[in-house]
């Protein structure tokens, strides 16, 4: 059709949309320790943060990511952790010290609903690896496995202070795949990149994508034909998981003659989702698919930890809040398709003040790049509504809440002593359109400074491209 | 929020309530008091000025202008006010949900149309994203069409988001895709891209001066169907800028030399390769049109796309017109004001962004009231919560020839709904 030659083309390419509308899941946590878990231990990470200096930044004002503001406050992280925060802090003789007078500092943002290194840049149809859009249910396929870690995207959203990602399959399918955490750090390898230890997710998808891509292919072509999907789906589920534990309570038994049932790939995932291991992130629209997939999950066992995109999820604030899901958003995007008419710009707020979790996700290569912005946005549409909400709790939309949903809050996304050194020195306030991120820490070390540009890391994609002795900028 | 303009937001929607909803208040006479404003002139930084506003025009400025007789007095206390935005690449009015076929009129698949498919035939200023934009802050833009099954996509127009007479340039420019998506639509290659260019452009000389001969049926075939042929004689007469979206720096140099050679008034669209070519940009005097918040090789033709292409092309002279941002620049055209703050942020003066959103376009597309704040401009503008490039800021008075408008929308309908029960 003739639009997708103009516009944006990966709005508006089949496979494209698919992006828009979302995409998303969480994996698990800890291996266990059964035959089949055992499936789990290849493609584990291989990431080490190099050593790097104790550096202490003085008196800044420090967005903690817990809810507080600290003004005219000093940070002081060594050995990868973050070990004290207040005034005056007492660094040692060796550490940097960096004046953050006029400065602001959070905890490395974090996107939960980014599709770097699946859908690079350029972004030609080589490129084009987040849809397994062969079948509606492919719980199978791991984004991981798609992961082009020269996708020049990256070192763009680590310049906007973007320490951790999680990459996520498209929305074609009903079971996209897993998706997987990543740090933002260069890699020739996507195990080099790979967040140690952490869980995987499922990503879900509702309403008009799956409909869509399979209403010709053999369905479903309905919203009750999705759910007749995921239903048939969780049902094998639940069968495979009982066989497997029937297996493994034999074993525990030491009932050497027990045999294995065989693997099944996709089965493996559902079953790491009803064991509590793979987070589901749920890419879903509207606020009454939202509430039959609540239902859904209750048939069967298993927690939804977020739906995505979640236009309306304002209509049902109170609901997710009871049931502990995190509405992941956008500040504004709208209309680009029917299931996200109902946007209001307020959506996040709203969910806040349903003392819900409220994350603001990117799904964009370009956005990923200011999300603090996106923040800003959303909370001067709120105070516009009457409300009164300040940077120190909005940040965590990118930040705490972030990494509470991909299971990770143990370790990032708050300023506090013993969490990761994940730390983003910015220009002025975040949230404001001229502030940008000078220095950006990951696990303590340097990965990007602004006023050093010799230090930048550039993608293998970049070097000599513009010219020979240019690349790109 | 000013307690003032609550009120001001509150009485605004009782009037629109009582005039059934279409988002305009009774236009009275207006004193906005000690505004700053912010319309890409030179101006003392902290120079508060009064705006006197008179029917639809900027009647005073000035300080201690008194008070209108039955009028009403703002007190901006500082605020900012700005003329309205101009958003120079949208499909407002002619998209209303991407996905939704019979909503979308931004192009045709009818091969019979591409050059002569007028978007202005289709804007509708009910739609519910003009409304919403401009309560944002939005009160023009240039909304093109989208290619159908030819390299010319036809004539983008440019539009005031008001509820009456808003077209206001019928045909502001014939757009063309040249580049990858010219390739894509001329079956593979640049080269046969800019075949079809210019045999369409030839076509259309010829078949202006033999218009007769041709309805007699006695001359040659055209490439081309009678009423693209017409719509091209607006171009090959220099009666309509040329728009073309373009990217690579080499593509952008040929399209600047074909231009040139057949006299054609041209401005770009994209150009993210634009400051490797700027100096010749700006030697040829074409302005452009592009989103300065892209920094990203979507494509191979976008490798050279930078943050700071907007400054590095007004550094050599070039004229700019902004759209943005990414790819929501028609349902959040607002937001074009985000793209041109980022655009501050990586080193362009903040004038010249103002004037890429509101004189520039003015200028370019000949719209002589508007643009800019000064007695007998039109009263098309915005006074602002805050600096009007700032995202946390927001609008707090939306004027259009000096038509009050409401700052509700279906969003803030929407909204308001599930607040109030939250808050119950």
């Amino acid at each position: 059709m003739s639009t997708i030659k103009r516009l944006p083309k990966w709005c508006f390419s089949p496979l494209l949309i698919l992006i828009i509308s979302g995409c998303t899941s969480v994996p698990s946590e800890k291996p266990s320790d059964s035959d089949e878990s055992s499936s789990l231990s290849p493609f584990s990470s291989t990431y080490l943060a190099p050593q790097a200096p104790a550096t202490v930044i003085r008196g800044a004002t420090l967005l903690t990511g817990t809810g507080q503001q600290l003004d005219n406050a000093d940070i002081l992280f060594s050995d990868g952790k973050i070990t004290a925060l207040g005034s005056e802090v007492k660094a040692p003789a060796e550490a940097v010290e960096i004046n953050g007078v006029g400065l602001w500092v959070t905890p490395g943002i974090i996107d939960v609903h980014s599709h770097m290194g699946v859908y690079s840049n350029p972004a030609v149809r080589a490129h084009s690896d987040g849809n397994e859009a062969v079948a509606p249910a492919t719980a199978k396929v791991w984004a991981e496995h798609s992961v082009w870690p020269q996708d020049p995207n990256f070192e763009k959203a680590l310049a906007g202070g973007v320490t951790t990602a999680q990459i996520l399959p498209g929305s074609a399918n009903l079971f996209g795949g897993r998706g997987v955490t990543l740090k933002n750090v260069p890699s020739v390898t996507m195990m080099g990149m790979k967040f140690p230890d952490a869980p995987h997710s499922l990503k879900m998808a509702c309403g008009e994508n799956p409909k869509r891509v399979y209403g010709e292919k053999g369905g479903p072509g309905t919203r009750m034909g999705n759910m007749a999907g995921y239903r048939t789906a969780w049902i094998a589920a639940k069968a495979y998981d009982k066989s497997w534990s029937e297996y493994e309570e034999k074993l525990a038994k030491g009932d050497k003659s027990a045999e294995a049932p065989g693997r099944d790939l996709e089965m493996e995932t559902l079953r790491g989702v009803l064991k509590g291991d793979i987070k589901i992130h749920n890419h879903c629209y509207r606020a009454d698919e939202m509430a039959n997939m609540i239902e859904l999950s209750k048939e069967f066992g298993y927690k939804i930890t977020a739906f995505h995109h979640a236009v309306e999820a304002y209509k049902i604030a109170p609901l997710l809040a009871e049931n502990d899901i995190c509405a992941v958003v956008w500040a504004d995007w709208w209309g680009f398709k029917q299931e996200a008419y109902d946007m209001i710009r307020e959506n996040a707020a709203l969910i806040e003040l349903a003392k819900g979790c409220a994350i603001i996700h990117s799904d964009d290569e370009t956005q990923i790049q200011r999300l603090p912005q996106e923040v800003g946005k959303a909370m001067a549409a709120a105070n516009r509504m009457g409300m009164n909400l300040t940077p120190a709790q909005v940040i965590k939309w990118v930040t705490s809440n972030s990494a509470k949903s991909i299971g990770l809050d143990d370790r990032i996304g708050s300023l506090k002593a013993g969490m990761n050194a994940d730390v983003v020195l910015w220009s002025g306030n975040p949230l404001s359109v001229y502030s940008k991120a000078d220095k950006v820490w990951i696990d303590g070390v340097l990965r990007f400074d602004r006023s050093a540009p010799e230090l930048k890391h550039t993608s293998d994609f970049n070097l000599g491209i513009i010219t020979p002795a240019g690349d790109r900028p | 929020m000013k307690r003032l303009s609550i009120t001001s937001l509150f009485i605004s929607l009782v009037i629109s309530m009582q005039l059934g909803g279409v988002g305009v208040a009774k236009a009275s006479d207006i004193l906005i008091k000690n505004a700053r404003i912010v319309d890409g002139s030179e101006r003392g930084l902290n120079e508060l000025t009064d705006i006197l506003v008179k029917g639809s025009m900027i009647v005073g400025l000035g300080s201690g202008l008194s008070a209108p007789q039955d009028g009403r007095v703002i007190d901006a206390d500082g605020r900012p006010v700005s003329p309205g935005l101009f958003n120079a690449d949208t499909q407002l009015g002619i998209v209303e949900l991407g996905s939704v076929a019979g909503t979308v009129d931004s192009s045709t698949s009818n091969e019979n149309i591409t050059a002569s498919l007028q978007v202005s035939d289709a804007f509708n200023p009910s739609s519910v994203a003009v409304a919403y934009n401009r309560s944002l802050g939005i009160t023009h833009s240039l909304i093109q069409p989208s290619n159908g099954t030819g390299i010319f996509a036809g004539s983008a127009a440019v539009v005031k988001l008001s509820n009456s007479g808003n077209i206001v340039v019928k045909k502001a420019a014939m757009v063309v895709s040249l580049g990858q998506a010219g390739s894509e639509l001329a079956g593979g290659s640049r080269a046969a891209a800019m075949s079809l260019f210019r045999e369409a452009i030839e076509d259309a000389r010829d078949y202006s001066k033999n218009r007769d001969s041709y309805a007699s049926g006695s001359r040659r075939d055209y490439s081309l169907s009678r009423h693209d042929l017409d719509a091209l004689v607006e171009v090959v007469q220099r009666r309509q800028p040329l728009l073309v979206r373009v990217e690579r720096s080499a593509d952008i140099e040929r399209v600047l030399e074909f231009a040139r050679e057949q006299k054609i008034a041209l401005i770009l669209s994209g150009a993210s390769e634009g400051w490797r070519v700027a100096d010749k940009i700006a030697e040829a005097k074409v302005p452009v049109i592009f989103d300065p918040i892209n920094n990203l090789p979507s494509s191979y033709e976008t490798l050279g796309s930078r943050l700071d292409n907007a400054r590095l092309l007004h550094d050599a002279g070039v004229k700019l017109m902004f759209t943005g941002m990414g790819w929501q620049n028609t349902h959040n055209a607002y937001l074009v004001r985000q793209s041109a703050g980022n655009a501050v942020a990586n080193g362009l003066p903040y004038n010249v962004a103002i004037q890429a959103i509101t004189s520039n376009p003015a200028r370019i597309f000949g719209l002589p009231g508007y643009g800019q704040i000064k007695v007998g401009a039109e009263a098309t503008l915005v006074l602002w919560s805050g600096d009007p490039l700032e995202v946390m800021s927001n609008p707090d008075l939306v004027l259009i020839d000096g038509q009050e408008y409401s700052l509700e929308s279906r969003a803030t309908r929407l909204r308001d709904r599930y607040y109030q029960r939250a808050i119950k």
